[in-house]
């Protein structure tokens, strides 16, 4: 008995494994057909130009109309709720102990400030490897990462610093990690703190104080202990005007500063000015120069000195300003580091 | 011309109503919502000046010869703002006394009629472009951007001048259409009023005469060409431009008592105010010329996404229009072509450092009418093409789904509406986290000034970072500032600050910090987490 070979069923069995192997494939080759047909008939009945262009400004403007009302339905609700905060300075209270900051990711985001404890003041970080962080041992970060352009740039800039990590704890809209620094840098002596101990002169004058952390030079001269805005963050540091008499040498002596192997500062022109004229500081150890610097770059200038052969030993340390021209008030913070 | 529809005969009486609703709602709605903002400092400018203004009207018919003797100082100083805004502003405060409505209200009584002058006029000129629907939408248009409706509602001079730029190229339209000799005439100068009114109220203004300049000697020349087919034109400066050259300046001087003496070098002390510091991605920009796209970029990222479509819809539809003429329609390219020049002027001068960098979107403020009324045209047309048969009803869901998210952001953000930033830029956090400007100029601090009344120590003495002293001044005299409390002159001798974050420096806050030995604050003002203001408090003045 012959078989059918257009009947279905009546094929031999390669017949029929050859059929069923290429049945998919004649399927999609029907399947595209139809798609082209209906490609080609909508093509052939397609709007003029004008209808088609003011069909797409339509349909933008509904999709556009819609896509911005979910977007800022959706803003809300990727903001911390007044139950997260609370929750954020319950934390704080009950966990944060001396050693620790706070650092707000993204740095804008201040509302901790109202409700950081004492023992976990905010540091003012975005997340630079060569940030100084002094006397802090722990880092609390409070990111709201759910915010619209929010970077991990921070958290990242303190995985690189830190020896270890707790688990991200999630209070609402907020996370709350607590990084364990590396090596934290410990500093022996902050010497804006010592300015109360210190004698200043200007030239051959001595400097007298006026009042709580401000003492007066004669000419007008000033030093004080302030915080001032240097390279856009806040300084906690000495204010001096080295100009006040310009070319007169403007002297810090700190007596019995404990000195490690270094004498790490900072300096700038308070106010961030923008440029502005050189600076000479030297560093005298007792009676000997231990190492000079030019400040001459605008914004926030790191020096080092090396005390490593004064290491173990409380000395005085005296810093000597001088500048030809008139720099402006100059924010200058020093530590000494074991 | 190139009108949406055959004009039918009650079209007149309705584009008036409609342009008189418009005029008399926005009134309304500006002098109802100016009660909210705080004062920023280039409104306390103008706030000063409409003060020495008034005292010198008021002053000058019993002493003549004592005032005029002290001209200069009434209205002038080492760069004074043009007069028409702080005049209008004092005659407003000066009505609104008598009936007893607070000063700040009465000084931003003006910019109210101004801006429903303005909604008038975007009726009048988007009905004849694009009928009823247009006339309907174009205001809508304008108003419900957070950037526009804040501007409407204080006493900075730019919604007034923003005002009369829209009346003069109205005028001047009209004068090139009108086939009458006469009328030509009559529009024309009335074109010249109205941009004497437009200097007057904003110097950099004079950008127009130059755009509509141009916008008449490329017409002249498109219709040169061809065998001409809109209505004929005569020869020679057109009387509208002539009108505005002459009246122009002549308008400005009557207005400007103080510019008769030295006019020249007045004039050139006027144009160059001093230039606050703006934040601009990151970087301050500070009396220099701003980046070429800076106007472009931060109407792009402080709009609502779906008016930014519109508006740029809009101009796409004028270009197309210019370059392939509707088969139908007449080729005339006059209304077009003013939509572009009036929207691109601005841009143009803000980007060229033509107009002062002020805060914002205020430089180019007047090119946003000229956008809305080219949107208003561009959604009427798509609602007509793309459905003929419910032209209406697809105009009235596309018109709702460009303007609902604009409205809602108004709601949500108002009245720190300076603050606010649209979509592309992710809102103020995300506008903060692209180091874009925080406020105009210290507003902020008066989302503070009710709590600073309820727990602020009997007679503490406070210090104000940021708020001009004119604004403390005002709100004082409002009442939203307690009498007991004294204003501090620096941190060494306050109680408590008021901190206003701009984006800018923060050296004076720091100092404060320093003073009271703390950076905590002890209340703050916030839109969408971004901080605006802060108070900071010694122990116990903070109750």
């Amino acid at each position: 008995m012959g078989s059918d070979r257009k009947t279905p069923g009546t094929g031999t069995t390669s017949d029929l494994i050859r059929r069923a192997a290429t049945h998919p494939f004649r399927a999609s080759r029907d399947h595209l057909r139809a798609a082209r047909r209906l490609a080609r008939d909508s093509w052939q009945r397609r709007p003029p130009a004008r209808r088609a262009v003011a069909i797409l400004f339509a349909l933008a403007g509904v999709a556009a109309g819609v896509t911005s009302t979910a977007w800022q339905s959706s803003l809300r609700a990727r903001l911390p709720s007044p139950l997260d905060w609370d929750a954020l300075r319950a934390l704080l209270e009950r966990d944060a102990r001396p050693g620790d900051a706070l650092v707000p990711a993204p740095a804008w985001a201040e509302r901790v400030r109202l409700l950081a404890p004492p023992a976990a003041p905010v540091a003012s970080y975005e997340g630079g490897t060569a940030e100084d962080l002094p006397g802090v041992r722990r880092v609390w970060l409070a990111a709201l990462p759910a915010l619209p352009r929010f970077s991990w740039g921070t958290e990242l800039g303190l995985l690189a610093r830190s020896s270890g990590s707790e688990p991200t704890l999630a209070l609402g809209a907020l996370e709350v990690t607590r990084f364990q620094l590396a090596a934290p840098q410990l500093p022996m002596a902050f010497l804006p703190d010592l300015l109360g101990q210190a004698e200043v002169k200007l030239g051959d004058q001595p400097c007298l104080p006026e009042q709580e952390g401000v003492l007066r030079c004669a000419d007008g001269g000033e030093v004080a202990r302030s915080v001032r805005e240097v390279g856009g963050r806040p300084r906690p540091c000495l204010v001096v005007h080295p100009d006040a008499a310009a070319g007169a040498p403007l002297a810090l002596t700190f007596r019995g500063v404990p000195l490690g192997r270094a004498f790490h500062g900072h300096a700038g022109v308070a106010g961030d000015p923008g440029a502005t004229a050189p600076v000479r500081l030297s560093v005298h150890v007792d009676d000997e120069e231990a190492g000079e610097v030019e400040l001459a770059s605008p914004g926030w200038q790191a020096f080092d000195v090396d005390t490593a052969r004064f290491a173990g030993h409380a000395r005085d340390v005296t810093l000597v300003l001088t500048s030809a021209a008139r720099p402006g008030p100059l924010c200058l913070d020093a530590v000494t580091v074991p | 011309m190139s009108r949406a529809a055959p004009p039918s005969p009650s079209a007149p009486r309705r584009r008036r109503r409609i342009a008189l609703a418009w005029g008399a709602v926005t009134f309304l709605a500006l002098a109802a919502l100016s009660t909210g903002p705080g004062i920023s400092r280039d409104e306390a400018v103008a706030i000063d000046a409409a003060e020495r203004a008034a005292a010198f009207w008021s002053d000058l018919p019993a002493h003549p010869l004592a005032e005029l003797g002290r001209l200069d100082r009434a209205l002038g100083g080492a760069h004074p703002p043009a007069p028409l805004g702080p005049a209008l502003a004092a005659a407003t405060h000066a009505a609104a006394a008598r009936a007893g409505l607070p000063h700040r209200i009465g000084f931003r009584l003006a910019t109210a009629l101004a801006g429903a002058l303005l909604s008038a006029l975007l009726a009048l000129l988007a009905h004849d472009l694009a009928g009823d629907g247009g006339a309907l939408l174009a205001p809508a248009l304008y108003w419900l951007a957070p950037r526009q409706l804040q501007l409407g509602a204080v006493a900075t001079p730019d919604t007034l001048a923003t005002a009369f730029w829209l009346a003069t190229a109205m005028a001047y339209r009209r004068s090139g259409e009108t086939p009458r000799a006469r009328e030509r005439v009559g529009y024309g100068l009335l074109a010249g009023l109205a941009f004497g009114g437009a200097l007057a109220a904003r110097l950099d203004s004079w950008v127009l005469l130059p755009a509509l300049a141009v916008h008449a000697g490329l017409l002249r020349r498109a219709h040169r060409r061809p065998p001409s087919s809109g209505p004929a034109r005569a020869r020679g400066v057109p009387p509208a431009i002539g009108a505005m050259l002459v009246l122009g300046p002549l308008v400005l001087a009557a207005l400007w008592p103080w510019l008769w003496a030295h006019p020249l070098r007045r004039l050139a002390a006027a144009a160059t105010p001093p230039q606050a510091a703006w934040d601009y991605l990151g970087a301050r920009l500070s009396g220099t010329r701003p980046p070429l796209l800076y106007p472009l970029a931060v109407t792009a990222l402080s709009a609502p996404a779906a008016l930014l479509l519109a508006w740029s819809g809009g101009l796409a539809h004028a270009a197309a229009r210019l370059v392939w003429p509707a088969s139908g329609e007449r080729a005339e390219p006059a209304d077009d072509a003013l939509l572009l020049a009036g929207a691109a002027a601005p841009l143009v001068a803000a980007a060229a450092g033509l107009a002062p960098l002020l805060g914002g979107i205020r430089p180019w403020l007047p090119a946003f009418p000229f956008l809305a009324v080219a949107g208003a045209r561009a959604v009427a047309t798509a609602a007509r093409s793309a459905w003929p048969a419910r032209s209406g009803a697809l105009g009235l869901v596309l018109s709702a789904a460009l303007l609902w998210p604009g409205a809602w952001q108004v709601a949500r953000c108002w009245p720190e509406a300076a603050a606010s930033w649209g979509e592309l830029a992710g809102g103020a956090p995300g506008a903060a986290s692209l180091g874009m400007q925080r406020q105009d100029g210290g507003e902020g601090a008066a989302a503070l000034l009710a709590e600073l009344d309820a727990r602020a120590r009997p007679g503490a003495r406070v210090l104000f970072v940021g708020p001009a002293a004119s604004a403390l001044r005002v709100e004082a005299s409002d009442g939203r500032l307690r009498p007991d409390l004294a204003l501090a002159v620096d941190p060494a001798g306050a109680d408590l600050a008021v901190v206003a974050l701009d984006g800018g420096s923060r050296d004076a806050e720091y100092q404060v910090w320093a003073a009271f030995r703390s950076d905590r604050p002890v209340a703050g003002a916030f839109l969408d987490e971004v901080p605006l203001a802060f108070v900071y408090a010694r122990a116990g003045a903070w109750r």
